[in-house]
């Protein structure tokens, strides 16, 4: 063991940040009927935007047809608030903190611009996934393990066998 | 059974849109305080160095699932409507597996690059721009997806009806496999710690050790909630049936007093706004339900469907429907003008030419026109079933 400072000092223990984690995904449960996600707004999000690019390939979509019909609107869905709300409380939380601060996290090796190259293809993939899947680290591996979902464990254990698997690959980016 | 609030219809729209905003504030601040806003405090979970992504999402799943055993041993959460993912086996073990890999690339999962780009890492925005991305290039391909994704449905499957226990038990039993394995990625950490002369992960043995007290306290309350079953008779549920809008409207314009008509919308909304001869349910004084005429079918209506509405009238003896649909459907039946059908068939006139009365009953509204001319209706095509009526959600 050597004295540098660990790269997570100045945050939450992790036990006691996941107890509040489950104590606000509990909340969510009592009040909604639902638990929390992130993936579905970004779907919403992203269809809207589409949408007004180019409106017919997007309602004839047999996948997007779903957002669409009278009395339908694709941003109207509670998750899409809920993302906003995401933004609002980690923005206060880091302000507070004084960690608010325009930067590109990455690994002591990495290069700015690759790491924003891969974070994108990052998130192409698991915008992919969590469709595949019907939902993210949130919507199912929280939610829906939570509330003991076959589906979600299953879900859970593969997004870590994935990871595990892929970060050999990966090394020179995070070491 | 008083959890959960929705099922109430106490909110609508707007009250929903301001706790789910709420809810996500929260969900942020948490994400931001646990340190997911930072890509290498993440990605390092998967080099073994640091487990802090494993620690604080199975401490989240093992509060919030004992939180609902215990509640829903006791009676106050009715597990039945809370929503739970259903599972589609294949789809789902290869979309986690994909997730992972996206995972590491990135750094974020999508929850986690919210909380990023908020506290001004654009590689969070960027992964977050990549997940919208993503979704569109799914339904691109979905032609060729479909198959897959539909796959292997077993509908919601639960773990506790899988092996046929109580909830409460196989949280307690997810608490244990917790704690179990957070003492086994300690010791990981200790261990590669050690061979690559770094810093051990940040964390204090007081708060940990005090966070397991809490969930251990809440486990056996989980398992004391398996002697509680006189309660749960008392609560057994009030039977009722349903009506559907224009079942209710028939009848109200044939026989009006046969039946109570109760608005269990907030207060503000029934003033405002209810069927001809309905009270507001909401702010009547304490054994208004039970003094209620037996005679009498009651019948209730909110802003939606809910099993929850037949249960606040509990304290009424009598018989008790429910409106399918709620307001919103009585008004699209029958307060809003019908149309004339597009495909008039003899059924299909018939059928406008009641909605057009009762309209006109209920509006003081003159009767729409008949349709032009009635044509025979065509056979329908073998095969295909007659549209789905009524339902719920």
């Amino acid at each position: 063991m050597s004295d540098q400072s660990p790269q997570d000092a100045g945050f939450w223990n992790p036990y006691f940040a996941g107890f509040m984690l489950g104590l606000v995904l509990l909340a969510s449960f009592l009040v909604m009927g639902n638990g929390l996600g992130s993936s579905g707004a970004a779907t919403r999000l992203a269809v809207s935007a589409a949408h007004a690019v180019a409106p017919q390939t997007i309602e004839h979509n047999g996948y997007f047809s779903q957002y669409f019909g009278p009395g339908k609107a694709v941003l109207d869905d509670w998750l899409v608030w809920e993302v906003l709300g995401i933004f609002l409380g980690a923005a206060m939380s880091a302000y507070a903190a004084g960690r608010m601060k325009l930067s590109i996290t990455r690994g002591p090796r990495a290069t700015g611009a690759r790491r924003l190259v891969l974070a994108l293809l990052g998130g192409i993939l698991m915008g992919v996934a969590s469709r595949i899947a019907r939902g993210c680290t949130s919507g199912q591996a929280l939610t829906g393990g939570a509330v003991l979902s076959l589906g979600s464990w299953l879900f859970m254990f593969a997004v870590f066998g994935g990871g595990y698997l892929a970060a050999p690959l990966l090394r020179r980016q995070w070491k | 059974m008083m959890l959960p609030l929705y099922t109430h219809d106490l909110f609508g729209r707007a009250t929903g849109m301001v706790l789910g905003t709420l809810i996500g504030i929260a969900f942020g601040f948490v994400l931001e305080r646990a340190g997911f806003g930072r890509a290498p405090l993440l990605a390092a979970q998967f080099y073994g160095t640091n487990m802090r992504v494993f620690k604080v999402m199975f401490t989240g799943i093992a509060t919030c699932a004992i939180g609902i055993g215990v509640l829903s041993g006791v009676g106050v959460l009715d597990l039945a409507q809370v929503t739970v993912p259903e599972t589609f086996l294949w789809p789902q073990v290869a979309g986690g597996a994909l997730l992972g890999v996206g995972f590491i690339v990135a750094g974020y999962c999508p929850g986690t690059s919210c909380a990023a780009a908020a506290s001004g890492n654009l590689d969070g925005l960027v992964t977050y721009l990549g997940v919208g991305l993503g979704t569109l290039l799914f339904g691109g391909f979905y032609p060729w997806l479909e198959k897959f994704y539909t796959s292997s449905a077993m509908g919601v499957t639960r773990i506790d009806t899988l092996v046929g226990v109580p909830f409460a038990p196989v949280a307690v039993a997810v608490v244990l496999m917790a704690v179990g394995c957070f003492f086994g990625a300690e010791a990981l950490e200790r261990i590669l710690a050690r061979r690559g002369q770094t810093a051990l992960p940040a964390g204090n043995l007081g708060v940990r050790n005090r966070t397991f007290v809490a969930l251990a306290g809440l486990a056996v309350l989980g398992l004391a909630t398996l002697g509680w079953q006189p309660s749960q008779a008392q609560e057994m549920p009030k039977p009722f049936g349903y009506i559907s809008a224009i079942d209710l409207a028939t009848r109200l314009s044939r026989a009006p007093d046969t039946l109570v008509l109760l608005d269990a919308r907030p207060a503000g909304e029934c003033k405002a706004a209810r069927l001809r001869s309905a009270q507001c349910l909401t702010g009547q004084p304490a054994g208004f339900v039970a003094s209620l005429p037996t005679t009498r079918q009651v019948v209730v209506y909110g802003n939606a469907d809910s099993k929850a509405l037949a249960q606040r009238l509990r304290a009424f003896p009598g018989e008790v429907l429910v409106l399918m649909g709620g307001y919103p459907a009585f008004a699209k039946a029958v307060l809003d003008p019908p149309l004339p059908p597009a495909n008039p068939t003899p059924e299909a006139v018939a059928a406008y030419r009641t909605q057009s009365a009762l309209h006109g009953y209920f509006t003081g509204n003159r009767q729409a026109p008949e349709p032009v001319q009635v044509r025979a209706a065509p056979a329908a095509p073998a095969g295909v079933s007659v549209a789905k009526k009524g339902g719920g959600c």
